[in-house]
């Protein structure tokens, strides 16, 4: 018998049938989230804070009921956690997920006043925070299940189809849609400079970040002082960095006019762009550099073996097999940058950024969200995005 | 190998030289900047004020440091015991959502999360501290996650072995094996609040970000100018101080 079968091992006296904690401690915060913050508010105008309502007067005693039977459901089920219950638990999140839109119907049905269009429904803390606690379970489920991402991923676009419907077409005095509705136009124009902007920035990275790693590689002397600076520039605060290069850039666009006829100016997105690839090249630089690092010099040596040139070791073998943790460069870059060109809108970028410090200006919250969701939505999408692309070429095949 | 053994022995030899480089020259900035008056007379020569005076440069670099630290102070406290806690026995049924959350939350953009905090809990101070708390919790979680479980499972059994108790075992093997990872992840997170902070002058909180916004407002880049050159030189005095701080708790642990 060796020493470690003689240790106690705590670990056999736990039971599989154990009740599974983690759905059900969320099931019962849900539980109290529900009934004690509020759920909706009211509000007779964009700018004036509006009444509360909580559950049962959102969507009456029945709604306030169904909600509250669904989530016990989640709860009882999660005492005896076998593999059926989990799916039943799964389809009970999906179906609460599916019925969230409706129960902001019935609530606008119910509290709003029809004489008055200038109305709006503010969603509260509590449906918020029953969104999120929602998407954690999901997240616990799709680890106990064993879900792959393309059945999570359908399974989140169902959903995000019959919000986007119901928000489309019922859900016209919802505050956000109301904000919404009054700047559709200039809302896709900003989601596509946002998207522009972040595209330029990742791009011009990539191409300089290859460039400078592979320069890296050839001469040691430069990686010290590459990585010094790169990492110096990355500690710099956003708002810094930016404040730092307006004031340069805007005494060159007055004293060069040839300068200032390229589009260089002080203010938008010239200074922008420069911090935007400042700050993308580490990631980039950091993850091309490991990543071509770490390829075996076995394997490439059976390449050399085999005959291959060294454009060929390059471009067939070393390049390939670097590319997954390159990827990743670019994803950690790319989510880096979305959120740094939020802030750049403060120097006049432009991008959904805008929507955010306008809407904290004029104190009108509904603008903020509609900055912010969509920013941390593009987040999410790129960065699962970038994951699965990730995954998906790490050699070996995909898991 | 010969380049990276020199490049570790340098590194050891670094002492506070840099940060204290870095807070000289803060210090020098935040009280010397109102005697400054000609440097940015010349950049902004139309101006009626280039010194941004709506309060002293201290007391927003006061303000800064208090909004960053109290976050600081509350997301290490709460962030290592979370990852203390289920990396234990007990709490290991929330390990892999813990786990998940801490590396999902690192794609929300600070931005966002701050935009989204000031909704609920409103204008001012309070919500940044929040914003930032929440935002700050996760490298935290997630580098003592890693830095737990990277722990070698051998030298956790020989210490039982040893007979140690299990909190003997945190306290004398893990948390110190893993503090070069903490530490690591303390320094991403208050880096972030550092900058994030700087936003929260958009939300009316009166810090080293309040002269920038207030600069690019009234188009006067004097104060644009004197705002980030002190967020810089900050974030660059409080990240070179924990760079020797690492760098003298990785040579502690390599000797030893």
């Amino acid at each position: 018998m060796s020493l470690i079968d003689a240790l106690p091992t705590p670990k056999l006296s736990r039971q599989a049938w154990q009740p599974n904690v983690v759905v059900l401690s969320l099931g019962v915060v849900m539980l109290g989230i529900v009934w004690l913050f509020s759920t909706v508010h009211v509000a007779p105008n964009r700018i004036v804070p509006g009444t509360s309502y909580s559950l049962w007067q959102a969507i009456g005693w029945p709604g306030a009921l169904l909600v509250t039977l669904l989530i016990s459901a989640m709860c009882f089920l999660a005492l005896v956690p076998t593999r059926t219950n989990y799916r039943a638990i799964l389809v009970l999140v999906l179906v609460v997920l599916l019925l969230m839109p409706f129960g902001l119907m019935v609530a606008g049905h119910w509290l709003m006043d029809p004489d008055h269009p200038q109305a709006r429904l503010g969603i509260g803390p509590a449906y918020w925070a029953l969104l999120f606690i929602l998407l954690l379970c999901l997240v616990e489920l799709r680890l106990k299940l064993g879900v792959n991402r393309l059945t999570t991923t359908l399974l989140l676009s169902a959903v995000g189809i019959v919000w986007w419907l119901c928000a489309t077409w019922w859900l016209e005095n919802l505050a956000l849609i109301q904000e919404f509705r009054a700047r559709d136009q200039q809302f896709w124009r900003a989601v596509w400079q946002h998207i522009r902007l972040v595209s330029i920035a990742v791009g011009v990275s990539i191409v300089l970040g290859l460039i400078l790693a592979m320069l890296m590689r050839r001469y040691a002397k430069l990686q010290k002082a590459a990585f010094a600076t790169l990492n110096f520039l990355q500690t710099i605060p956003s708002l810094a960095l930016f404040g730092l290069l307006l004031a340069p850039l805007a005494w060159l666009a007055a004293n060069v006019p040839f300068l200032a006829q390229a589009g260089v100016s002080g203010i938008g997105t010239t200074p922008a762009l420069i911090a935007l690839i400042g700050y993308s090249l580490l990631p980039i630089v950091r993850n091309t550099y490991i990543a071509l690092d770490e390829v075996s010099i076995e394997t490439l040596d059976a390449a050399k073996a085999m005959g291959m040139r060294s454009y060929q070791r390059f471009w067939q073998v070393r390049f390939p097999l670097a590319l997954p943790v390159l990827l990743e460069g670019v994803r950690i870059t790319a989510v880096q940058a979305i959120g740094l060109t939020a802030v750049a809108a403060l120097i006049g970028a432009g991008g959904l950024g805008t929507f955010i410090f306008q809407g904290l200006g004029q104190a009108a919250m509904d603008m903020v969200l509609l900055g912010a969701l969509p920013i941390l939505l593009l987040a999410l999408l790129v960065d699962s995005g970038l994951g699965a692309l990730a995954e998906a070429l790490r050699p070996g095949g995909r898991s | 190998m010969r380049n990276n053994k020199s490049v570790e022995q340098h590194l050891t030899r670094r002492g506070w030289a840099l940060p204290l480089v870095w807070g000289a020259l803060l210090l020098v900035g935040v009280l010397g900047m109102p005697y400054m008056e000609g440097v940015f007379r010349w950049m902004e020569a139309d101006a009626r004020q280039v010194i941004y005076n709506r309060a002293e440069f201290y007391t927003l670099l006061a303000r800064h440091l208090l909004v960053v630290g109290v976050a600081a102070l509350v997301t290490i406290s709460v962030g290592v015991l979370a990852g203390i806690a289920v990396t234990r026995q007990r709490g290991r049924d929330f390990l892999p959502l813990v786990g998940q959350l801490a590396s999902l939350g690192q794609t929300f953009p600070p931005v966002a999360v701050l935009a989204l905090a000031v909704p609920v809990l409103g204008f001012g101070t309070l919500p940044i501290i929040v914003a930032l708390m929440l935002y700050g919790l996760l490298p935290i979680v997630r580098n003592t996650l890693v830095g737990l479980q990277d722990v070698n499972a051998d030298i956790k059994q020989a210490a039982l072995a040893m007979g140690m108790t299990p909190w003997q075992i945190l306290r004398r093997v893990e948390l110190p094996l893993a503090a070069p990872v903490i530490l690591a992840g303390v320094r991403t997170s208050v880096t972030i609040n550092i900058a994030t902070a700087a936003l929260g002058a958009t939300v009316g909180a009166s810090n080293l970000g309040d002269p920038i916004i207030a600069g690019i407002v009234n188009g006067n880049m004097a104060y644009v100018l004197q705002g980030a050159l002190l967020i810089a030189l900050l974030a660059l005095t409080v990240d070179s101080a924990f760079d020797v701080y690492q760098q003298r708790l990785r040579t502690r642990l390599s000797a030893s």
